[in-house]
């Protein structure tokens, strides 16, 4: 178990290390950079800006300084936000961002599971065919329509729920829905097929053979089981959810971190970019982590070495 | 069943703590006034900003020598409370205003304003309006040390010890520059660097001694006997700053500007506090429980993406003018979100609603109280780069702007009552007329074509019309690769880039048509006119025209006014003849404010300072003539 930490511990140094290497190497061979704007400046001050940012050093010099300093924990400041290090809004973002987006997995699992197990307890029923069709729009329809026809629906049409903004549980109600439904649909999905699979194995039999309720043998015996697809689509789920939405954030004029992931690369703003590049590798390298600690929990027939 | 138990318990737990912090911070009072403020403004600093959303924020925190007058954007008494124009023009004196405060309770003085300008003008400060402060004596000289001469006297910065904040100076020496020679750069491995202007070691004579300086970091190398500073500028005694006393500041120009006092109260030139600024450093400096401010707001809270929070500051001098107390520029990126916000009430003043949304809007019977498109000034226009053949021929150019049909653009493509525009530089520019390329017309353009040898179009080459990313310059692209296929028989295909290569490629020339538009800084034809001289950074076509840059060089001199719009207008000529650019149209302001919002007006520069809006709670939802905004513009 011990050396199942180390193991993942140092991977994780590796695979920094490695994403840290090519994001950076990518975005110094993009056009442009953080002194780019729309009036252009006489050359020595350009040449000025780029000695500000570096941008005038051999590649290889910007590359061990940017290291050398993220090393240490402080990402720098933001080349654009230039009155924020990338600390700072990261601080300020991620909260908000990881807030929205555990309201919107509990939305996500509460209906997933939900209609995943319904749909597999009734097989072929008209519950079971409603419920997929609906999954499959809802995987299928991006978020951005799914937002508008909210918007259009409870801001306009029935006037309940703010049209944008962040700081009321009534402004965290509709993004979240939002977000959190491509999730639920896709839980649904693999929670079906998880059920069904798991209803047709040799413990299940046994389970019914002792004359257990059919309710407890799908919740007690097969629905464990059934969740090892769901857990493992979370992992990275979660990762992805709690760093934000740039649709979602956008529509709703929340201030979290999702927009930064584009805008940062977009504006090249360097610094901020890596910060967030390193942030998620971080945190999507944990919640495989933990979605492998899972794994020993909910099937005891993984060992975990 | 531990794992699914504590697994429910977990989630629980999680949802409560995301609801809890998601509401936390909500106590917020609500604000007396709100606006979308577009993106997210990239600093407060006065000498670091470009744009709008910045602007609007800096212009309610500092206030200049003057601030800009809410009805028609001119200078208009702020911290100075008088001023003498000298008969040449080329003298200012400001007697500053002694009630004037900071927020920290310090006077507002004439060493606020020369720190701040030389603040401005460092090039350590990288501001990208240090050439507002080129007007005066020496100042492009103080920013730009490859300008420097043997004999000019200069003052050596040296470099700061470690861990002192950079917004310090270092120890500075005065002396007298005897000679200056370029170093080779060693960073010739990176390909970017070909046009890098030369770096330089200065030998200055100081109190008679000989000693040769490198601008250089502790860990640079230099030569042996070179010694490392933070830079070498020019004697800043040398630029035309000058503190009289504690309330009178005097200003010396090179040339008689007649839109100098306009650009003092742009919010470049805005004092900032030296106490604050070296005391926290940068970025800290701007941090709300940091910022010191002499303007009629005070910035107390700013959350990132979200809103930077304004309230009456108490210590501004004219506060009992400022009639709102709390206010919140929202940073709002999506329009169709804005005009959400604005529609269901949360905001009193929507910036830019989305096009397509605006053409519905303008549709209404009656028309609405609250939307007044006026005329601006900023241009839309095609970049020709005239450096590539065919487009190195004047009849080509011709050819090409004369089968454009600019109203169909207007009508079609854009809809919010744009104006065609013939000229680059926009009507409605005081004192100035304003001179057009040859209209829309396919037969001569045609014919042109067909002089330069492409009749019918015949071997005319593929050109591709490059824009950045956008849905709206789309639209125009395709219209003008139609009308040219249609009037010309010519071929043209789009290319979009997104917004930093689009730039880089413009400054590269690496395109044949590009589309660009410009924002003039004052109302007079010159902020349009000088980018086009010979080697302009934002020339950006290869128009190179000796003529041209004559023009501009004797109208820059010129104290007569009449005499000098001659010179601007024949400049104009010159180049709408020449053709290096097609304008295409005139842009109008799409303001969307509430009825009850007072003290809004239209302007030619789209500019409203929040300190002189106020609401007038009698007005009613429908009034057809409910404020200031719905007036036609003066």
């Amino acid at each position: 178990m011990t050396w199942f930490f180390v193991r993942r511990l140092l991977g994780l140094v590796f695979t920094l290390w490695v994403v840290f290497t090519v994001s950076l190497l990518l975005m110094l061979a993009v056009p442009g950079g953080p002194y780019s704007a729309e009036r252009n400046l006489p050359p020595e001050l350009e040449a000025n800006f780029k000695h500000r940012y570096r941008s005038d050093l051999p590649w290889y010099q910007q590359y061990m300084f940017e290291l050398k300093r993220d090393l240490t924990g402080d990402l720098g400041i933001s080349t654009r936000m230039q009155d924020y290090t990338v600390n700072q809004v990261i601080a300020q973002g991620l909260p908000i961002s990881a807030s929205l987006g555990i309201f919107a997995l509990f939305f996500a699992i509460v209906l997933g599971l939900s209609a995943g197990i319904v749909s597999a307890l009734y097989r072929g029923s008209f519950a079971d065919f409603t419920l997929m069709s609906l999954a499959t729009v809802g995987i299928a329809i991006p978020s951005f329509v799914v937002a508008g026809l909210a918007i259009m629906l409870f801001v306009f049409v029935i006037p309940i729920f703010p049209a944008a903004g962040w700081g009321t549980l009534r402004q965290l109600i509709l993004p979240s829905l939002c977000l959190g439904l491509a999730y639920a649909a896709e839980i649904a999905r693999i929670t079906r097929t998880g059920m069904l699979d798991a209803l047709s194995q040799d413990y299940v039999r046994t389970a019914r053979a002792k004359g257990l309720s059919e309710l407890m043998v799908a919740l007690r015996h097969a629905l464990p089981t059934a969740m090892l697809p769901v857990v493992s689509y979370l992992g990275p789920a979660v990762a992805g959810i709690l760093t934000g939405s740039v649709v979602i954030e956008k529509i709703f004029a929340i201030p979290g971190l999702g927009w930064h992931f584009v805008q940062a690369a977009l504006v090249r703003d360097f610094t901020l970019a890596m910060g967030l590049v390193l942030l998620y590798t971080v945190l999507l390298y944990t919640m495989n982590f933990i979605v492998d600690l899972s794994y020993g929990i909910l099937d005891p027939r993984v060992e975990l070495k | 069943m531990f794992g699914r138990t504590s697994f429910l318990v977990a989630m629980f737990i999680a949802g409560l703590a995301a609801v809890a912090w998601a509401v936390y911070g909500s106590h917020l009072e609500p604000a007396d006034f709100s606006f979308t403020n577009e993106t997210e403004v990239q600093t407060v600093d006065p000498a670091m900003a470009t744009g709008q959303p910045e602007m609007r924020i800096i212009q309610s925190l500092f206030e200049g020598l003057g601030r800009q007058s809410p009805t028609d954007t001119r200078f208009k008494a702020g911290a100075a409370e008088k001023w003498e124009i000298s008969d040449d023009g080329r003298v200012y004196t400001f007697h500053l205003r002694k009630n004037a405060k900071w927020s920290n309770d310090e006077p507002v003085t004439a060493h606020d304003f020369a720190y701040s300008l030389r603040r401005l003008l460092d090039p350590q400060t990288y501001s990208r309006y240090a050439y507002e402060g080129w007007y005066l004596v020496n100042g492009k000289k103080y920013t730009l040390s490859s300008q420097l001469e043997p004999g000019d006297p200069v003052e050596v910065e040296l470099n700061l010890a470690p861990g002192v904040p950079s917004t310090r100076r270092g120890e500075v020496l005065l002396g007298k520059l005897v000679r200056k020679t370029p170093v080779e750069t060693k960073s010739s491995e990176s390909a970017k660097t070909d046009d890098e202007p030369p770096k330089y070691i200065f030998d200055v004579e100081l109190d008679g001694k000989m000693r040769r300086f490198k601008a250089a970091d502790a860990t640079d190398s230099v030569p042996d006997g070179v010694e490392r500073c933070r830079q070498v500028l020019l004697d800043f005694r040398e630029v035309g700053v000058k503190v009289i006393d504690d309330y009178t500041l005097e200003l010396r120009l090179t040339n008689p500007t007649p839109y100098f006092l306009d650009l003092l109260a742009y919010y470049p030139m805005s004092p900032v506090n030296k106490t604050c600024v070296e005391k926290y450093g940068s970025p800290a400096w701007t941090q709300p429980q940091n910022i010191v401010t002499n303007g009629p707001f005070r910035m107390v809270a700013r959350r990132i993406r979200d809103r930077v929070r304004l309230v009456r500051s108490d210590t501004y001098w004219d506060r009992e003018n400022v009639k709102l107390n709390i206010v919140d520029a929202l940073s709002v990126e999506d329009r169709t979100t804005a005009f959400n916000l604005y529609s269901t009430g949360m905001v009193d003043w929507q910036t830019v609603p989305p096009s397509e949304v605006l053409r519905e809007l303008l549709k209404e019977k009656p028309p609405r109280n609250d939307l007044n498109p006026a005329p601006q000034l900023c241009t839309y226009y095609f970049l020709l780069n005239t450096t590539r053949p065919p487009l190195n021929d004047k009849r080509v150019r011709q050819a090409l702007s004369m089968a454009i049909d600019r109203d169909e653009i207007t009508r079609v493509a854009t809809g919010a009552g744009e104006i065609p525009a013939y000229s680059l530089i926009p009507p409605s520019v005081p004192g100035y007329h304003k001179q057009e390329c040859k209209p829309f017309d396919p037969e001569a353009a045609r014919k042109l074509l067909a002089e330069a040898g492409f009749p019918e179009g015949q071997g005319f080459p593929r050109i591709e019309i490059l824009y950045n990313t956008d849905q709206a310059h789309q639209a125009i692209a395709e219209l003008v690769r139609k009308q040219w296929q249609n009037n010309l028989g010519i071929t043209a295909s789009l290319r979009n880039e997104e917004w930093t290569s689009y730039q880089n490629s413009i400054q590269q020339l690496d395109f044949t048509v590009a589309r660009r538009s410009w924002v003039g800084d004052y109302q007079d034809p010159n902020t349009f006119s000088d980018m086009f001289v010979t080697g302009g950074e934002n020339n950006n076509t290869g128009f190179a025209s000796p003529e041209y840059d004559k023009l501009i060089v004797d109208a820059a001199k010129e104290p007569d006014r009449a005499k000098r719009m001659e010179l601007l207008e024949k400049s104009e000529r010159l180049l709408m003849d020449e053709q290096p650019i097609i304008p295409v149209y005139f842009y109008v302001s799409k303001n969307m404010v509430r009825p009850w919002v007072r003290g809004f007006y239209n302007t030619l520069q789209d500019t409203h300072p929040v300190q002189d809006i106020w609401i007038d709670h009698s007005v009613k939802k429908d009034d057809p003539h409910p404020n200031e905004y719905m007036e036609p513009m003066k």
